[in-house]
C-alpha cells in the first residue's frame, strides 16, 4: 500500500517544472559552491588554514567544493519537502487523497519516500555534474588531478556523496515535518528556514556548544562528514533520535487531526 | 460497532433494522469545534439507490457532515454505518465511495488526466478507467491540459470524475454545481441522472433547490447543525396544500366570486387591486371545475385560473424560518403563499 502511495507521489513529481527547478537548484548549489572553492584555493597555506592547491591536488581534493555545499542543498532539499507536504493542506488536495487512501501513515510514508528518492536523485545528478565542474576547474586553476581519480579518491567522493545524500534527506524530512504541522507549505518554509538558518547561526556564536544539539548544524556537520565541534557519528545518532521523535509526533498529529482544509 | 450489531441494537428504531436498506445511516452524529457545536445528534438515512439532497443554509453543518462520512473529520459523539460498515473504518467503504467535497481541488500544473492518475495510483484503480471516467464527464478532448487552464464547469466535471474513479456504489457530492451557468447545471443535472440510473446512491448537497427539486426523490434537511427534515421530496411539498389562483373581468366579480367560494365552505382570499386583483382559494386543481361551474353559475367570467403548488424554496425557507430543534413531518407544515405551477385555464384544463 505504501507503494501505491510512492507511486501516486511520482505522478505528480514528473512533472518537468519541478524537475527543472529542483534539479536545478540542487545541482546550481552544489556547483557553484565547488566552482567557488576551487576558484579561492590559495597558492600557499596561510595563518588562518585556508584550502590551498596543494590540498586540492590531494585525493580528497575532488571532495572538497562539495563538502561546503551541505547548508545551501540542506535548504533547497527542505523547501521542497515543505512544498510537497504543505501543499497538500493549503492547495485543498489532500481531502481528495485521504478519500482513496484512509490510511493516513501509509499516505504519509508513501509520500515521504516519492520526496527522499526524488532529492536523492538530485544529489547524484547534482554531484556528477559537479565532479565535471570541477575537473574544468582544476584545469583551469592547474590543479593537477590525478589522485582524484585514484581508489582513495574515488572512495572519499563516495563517503562525501552518501554524507551529503543523509543531510539532505534530514532536511528533507524536517521539512516534510514542517509542512504537516503547520499545513501551509509557504509558512513552513518561512519559519522552518528563519529557524534553520539564522536563528541557529546567531545560537550557535553566541552560545558555545550549541553546534551538538542543534539540527541544521548538526545536519551541516553531517554534510561535511563531521566537524570538531560535532563530530560525524555523535551528530548522526542526535539527529536520528530527533528526526525519528518529530516524525512519530507529527504521524500521530497527521492521524489524528481533523481534515478541515 | 458492526452494520450487524447497530441493527441489533435496541436503541436504534425499528427502521434501521432494515438497515440493507440505506447507504448511509447515522445515529446522534455530532461535532463539536472548540465551543461551536457544528453538527447536533443528527440521524440520516440515505436509501440506496436513490438521488438524495443534502440542503441548509450556509454554515449549517452540511460539509462537516460530509467529512464525517468520509472519515476526514472525527465525530464527537454518535456513529452510523456507510455501505453497512461503521463511520469510524473508513477504510472498508471508502474504496466504493467516490467524492467532490467543497469544490473540486486538484494540482494546477498536472493536466486533467494526470490529475485523475495521482488518486487512480493512489486507489489502485487501473489506468483505464481515468480514460474511461474522462470520456464520461466530458473531459475527453482536454484531458492533456494542465487543470489550471479549465474553466469552471470544466473543473466540476473533472471533481465529478474523480469521484466516479472506484466505480462507486455511494457518490457524495457537495455543491457539485457551485458557480456554474445554466447549461453547466443542467450538464451536472442529466450526469447525476445517469448516474442513479446506473444504481449509484448519490448524496448531493447543494443551495440550488431548484435544481434538487428537479433530481432528487429524498430530500434531507439541516440547520444549525440539526436535523429538521428528511424523507420524499413529494412528501415535503405535498403537504402544502396547493392553491388556485383566480382572476375575473373585473373588481365586482372578484368580491362576489370571494363571497361565493366563502359561502362553500372554502377559505379564499384576495389579493393585489384593480385589474391585478386576485383570489387565492385554497383547493387543488380537481375543484376548478366546480369552481368554474359556479362561477358561470351567478353570471361570472373567469379571465385566469391556475393551481399553484409550493416549491422547494419555498418549503425550505418556511421549515428553516421555524424554530428549529425538534425534526417535523412535511405534514406539519402550513400551506405557502408564493410561486406558481401548473396553469390552470377553464377551456384547456391542466396546461
Amino acid at each position: 500500500m505504501i507503494w501505491k502511495s510512492f507511486e501516486s507521489e511520482w505522478v505528480k513529481m514528473r512533472r518537468r517544472r519541478l524537475w527543472y527547478g529542483s534539479y536545478g537548484a540542487i545541482t546550481g548549489v552544489i556547483v557553484l559552491t565547488t566552482i567557488v572553492t576551487i576558484a579561492g584555493a590559495l597558492h600557499h597555506p596561510d595563518a588562518r588554514g585556508d584550502l590551498t592547491l596543494g590540498q586540492l591536488a590531494q585525493a580528497s581534493g575532488l571532495s572538497q567544493g562539495l563538502t561546503q555545499s551541505g547548508v545551501l542543498l540542506g535548504a533547497v532539499s527542505f523547501s521542497i519537502a515543505a512544498f510537497q507536504f504543505g501543499g497538500e493542506f493549503a492547495h485543498g488536495t489532500l481531502r481528495n487523497l485521504l478519500v482513496r487512501q484512509p490510511r493516513r501513515s501509509v499516505l504519509m510514508a508513501g509520500k515521504c519516500l516519492a520526496v527522499l528518492t526524488f532529492l536523492i536523485g538530485a544529489v547524484v545528478v547534482a554531484t556528477i555534474v559537479a565532479i565535471c565542474a570541477s575537473f574544468v576547474m582544476a584545469h583551469l586553476r592547474g590543479i593537477p588531478t590525478g589522485a582524484w581519480t585514484s581508489g582513495t579518491g574515488m572512495g572519499d567522493l563516495g563517503i562525501l556523496l552518501g554524507d551529503l545524500t543523509i543531510s539532505a534527506c534530514g532536511f528533507a524530512i524536517i521539512g516534510m515535518i514542517a509542512g504537516v504541522l503547520l499545513r501551509s507549505s509557504v509558512i513552513a518554509i518561512a519559519a522552518g528556514l528563519a529557524i534553520l538558518l539564522p536563528v541557529e547561526t546567531i545560537l550557535t556564536d553566541a552560545i558555545p556548544g550549541t553546534a551538538r544539539w542543534l539540527p541544521a548544524q548538526l545536519l551541516e556537520s553531517i554534510a561535511q562528514g563531521g566537524t570538531t565541534t560535532a563530530p560525524f557519528e555523535p551528530a548522526l545518532m542526535t539527529v536520528s533520535a530527533y528526526v525519528l521523535g518529530a516524525v512519530l509526533v507529527t504521524l500521530l498529529v497527521f492521524v489524528r487531526r481533523d481534515v478541515t482544509a | 460497532m458492526s452494520a450487524a450489531a447497530l441493527a441489533a441494537d435496541p436503541v436504534v428504531p425499528a427502521i434501521d433494522r432494515t438497515i440493507d436498506s440505506y447507504a448511509v445511516v447515522t445515529l446522534g452524529l455530532s461535532k463539536r469545534f472548540g465551543r461551536r457545536l457544528a453538527v447536533d445528534g443528527l440521524d440520516l438515512r440515505i436509501p440506496v439507490g436513490s438521488i438524495t439532497g443534502f440542503v441548509g443554509p450556509n454554515g449549517a453543518g452540511k460539509t462537516t457532515t460530509i467529512r464525517m462520512l468520509l472519515g476526514l473529520i472525527r465525530p464527537t459523539s454518535g456513529r452510523g454505518t456507510v455501505l453497512g460498515h461503521p463511520l469510524g473504518h473508513s477504510r472498508a467503504y471508502l474504496p466504493r465511495v467516490g467524492a467532490l467535497i467543497e469544490g473540486p481541488t486538484f494540482y494546477p500544473a498536472l493536466s486533467g488526466r494526470e490529475n485523475l492518475m495521482v488518486l487512480a495510483r493512489l486507489g489502485g484503480i487501473q489506468t483505464k478507467r481515468v480514460d474511461a471516467v474522462l470520456r464520461r464527464v466530458g473531459l475527453g478532448p482536454r484531458a492533456l491540459d494542465p487543470f489550471r487552464t479549465y474553466s469552471l464547469g470544466m473543473r466540476q466535471r473533472l471533481g465529478i470524475g474523480a469521484a466516479l474513479l472506484p466505480s462507486p456504489q455511494l457518490l457524495v457530492l457537495d455543491e457539485p454545481t457551485n458557480g456554474l451557468d445554466p447549461h453547466g447545471i443542467a450538464e451536472i443535472r442529466a450526469m447525476l441522472r445517469s448516474f442513479a440510473d446506473d444504481g449509484m446512491t448519490v448524496f448531493v448537497s447543494s443551495h440550488l433547490l431548484a435544481e434538487i427539486q428537479q433530481i432528487c426523490e429524498h430530500l434531507v434537511v439541516i440547520e444549525a447543525g440539526r436535523l429538521i427534515f428528511q424523507g420524499g421530496v413529494e412528501e415535503l411539498l405535498a403537504a402544502r396544500a396547493p392553491e388556485l389562483i383566480v382572476r375575473t373581468e373585473t373588481v365586482q366579480d372578484a368580491v362576489q366570486l370571494l363571497r361565493l367560494v366563502r359561502s362553500v365552505g372554502r377559505s379564499a382570499r384576495m389579493v393585489g387591486e384593480g385589474e391585478s386583483t386576485t383570489l387565492e382559494i385554497a383547493a387543488d386543481c380537481h375543484w376548478a371545475g366546480e369552481l368554474n361551474r359556479l362561477a358561470m353559475a351567478d353570471g361570472i367570467t373567469l379571465v385566469h385560473l391556475a393551481e399553484r403548488r409550493s416549491t422547494l424554496e419555498e418549503a425550505f425557507f418556511e421549515i428553516t424560518r421555524s424554530s428549529y430543534g425538534q425534526m417535523r413531518r412535511a405534514s406539519d407544515f402550513p400551506r405557502g403563499d408564493q410561486g406558481a405551477r401548473g396553469a390552470w385555464t377553464p377551456e384547456a384544463g391542466r396546461r
